[in-house]
């Protein structure tokens, strides 16, 4: 069985339970085995702004605390994925972990170097795989078009994910979509990050990258967005009816996380198991149509 | 002044002799912003910019070129510095190997240290001290957590706080003007 560290980040737990709930219920369905890590912290990613070494620091302490319980970190959100891969990266480096090292003596901790960190749609691709997934769908969801959306840094830096996706092409989430009997609907705005990093600098920046997206989706016929990042999943639901108003539009797409959507396909509970009842923008649509 | 020394960038007229020659130098003894002078403007960063996309006054290939011309108060004083949605795209695509993705987290971290960040971020961190993680505990969260089975969190900044101020961020003061 597969064991990992849970690494929650910041936004997940607090504000999108839906998505920790359902991821809990898909990895306990595959037998991959959840350790929560009580001391775990925000991954530093926002950090960065203020300090390189501050960000890095943050990363640090975190592997620092899944290596002392001798555990690789699974992610749900794409920034830790990107932020804490990136340390993992830089900390190869003896001259740069050994710094970081000086400092994490004070906090009682060392990074040796042995942590590998994974997002859970890569552990279900990589470690599970597209053919086991294929052979427990128990739900039929063959008439659902969805866009898919990878998010940023499940992708990027390419050098801090040993060539895992091609960031320009990805296919994984397709991949994983088409798994489970559902359509990924190819669309040009694909790779449009959601602007969730310049939020709190600038909401307006965050409204006109939403706008173009659902612009650019607002023909392809589709029952709703499937992503894999907290963060993606607030701008385009919770932001959805703030760039209806300002920009007078009627966008009505339901945002799903993909843990849900493969939850509906193995024939999990909508609401006990997945949360499928705490979006902003309602889903039932996307229920009455697979039921 | 010169006719040569006057260097027309976009509306403005700026001289040569304002600016700094040694900026770029001290934004590249940062390892992560070391490849800069390899860029030779091609643009490509700026092309697929999804920030440039909606909003054209934030412009990746600018920003390096003043960088390299030495305009160290107008970039760090910039507020389009702040603007980068950390996408990763510039990095991504570059020829030269630049990363300028990296490159403006160095100038954000100068422009910081001058008294240039938005106060947002600063908050953050401080947040960050109190409870481990960007947002103040919230009760409506625990009692949804609790509501949906969900375990407990800890949201404990002891280690952070150590952390923070190890790193020196903690002493970054917010720009005066900044809300």
């Amino acid at each position: 069985m597969n064991k990992y560290a849970l690494f929650l980040g910041c936004t997940t737990p607090t504000q999108v339970p839906q998505y920790e709930i359902s991821a809990r219920w898909v990895c306990k369905y595959f037998g991959i085995e959840l350790i929560d890590i009580k001391e775990f912290t925000c991954c530093g990613i926002n950090q960065v702004n203020l300090s390189i070494e501050a960000g890095l620091l943050m990363a640090a302490m975190n592997l620092a605390l899944a290596e002392a319980e001798k555990l690789d970190i699974l992610t749900l959100c794409a920034s830790c994925t990107g932020a804490l891969a990136e340390a993992v990266e830089k900390l190869k480096d003896d001259t740069t972990r050994n710094r970081v090292n000086e400092k994490l003596r004070e906090v009682r901790l060392e990074y040796k170097g042995e942590v590998k960190v994974r997002h859970i749609s890569r552990v279900l691709y990589e470690d599970v795989g597209v053919e086991k997934i294929k052979s427990e769908v128990k739900r039929d969801l063959s008439s659902l078009r969805v866009a898919p959306h990878y998010g940023c840094h499940y992708l990027k830096p390419k050098s801090a994910f040993e060539g895992f996706e091609e960031p320009d092409n990805p296919r994984s989430l397709h991949q994983l979509i088409s798994a489970i009997g559902a359509q990924p609907v190819n669309y040009e705005a694909l790779n449009l990050c959601c602007g969730g990093k310049v939020f709190p600098v600038s909401e307006d920046l965050v409204h006109l990258l939403v706008q173009k997206k659902f612009d650019n989706l607002k023909d392809k016929k589709i029952d709703g967005i499937v992503l894999q990042c907290q963060t993606c999943y607030l701008m385009y639901s919770d932001h959805q009816n703030k760039v209806n108003e300002k920009y007078g539009k009627q966008y009505n797409f339901p945002i799903i996380l993909y843990p849900q959507l493969l939850g509906l396909a193995l024939g999990a509970d909508p609401v006990k198991d997945l949360g499928l009842n705490l979006h902003t923008v309602s889903v039932d649509k996307v229920l009455e149509k697979i039921a | 002044m010169n006719e040569m020394e006057k260097i027309a960038i976009s509306k403005q007229t700026v001289s040569l002799s304002d600016f700094d020659r040694n900026f770029k130098l001290e934004v590249m003894k940062h390892p992560d912003a070391s490849g800069l002078n390899a860029c030779f403007s091609c643009g490509t960063c700026t092309a697929g910019c999804p920030i440039h996309e909606v909003f054209p006054e934030f412009d990746p290939r600018k920003l390096a070129k003043m960088v390299k011309l030495g305009m160290r108060k107008q970039v760090l004083s910039s507020p389009y510095i702040w603007y980068c949605a950390t996408c990763h795209n510039c990095e991504q695509h570059c020829p030269q190997n630049v990363k300028f993705f990296n490159v403006l987290n160095v100038l954000k971290n100068m422009a910081a240290k001058e008294g240039y960040a938005p106060s947002c971020w600063i908050k953050q961190t401080e947040q960050v001290a109190k409870t481990g993680i960007v947002f103040p505990t919230e009760e409506k969260w625990v009692k949804k957590r609790e509501e949906l089975l969900l375990p407990s969190l800890k949201l404990e900044g002891k280690n952070t706080k150590k952390i923070i101020e190890l790193s020196g961020v903690n002493k970054i003061k917010p720009e005066v003007n900044s809300e």
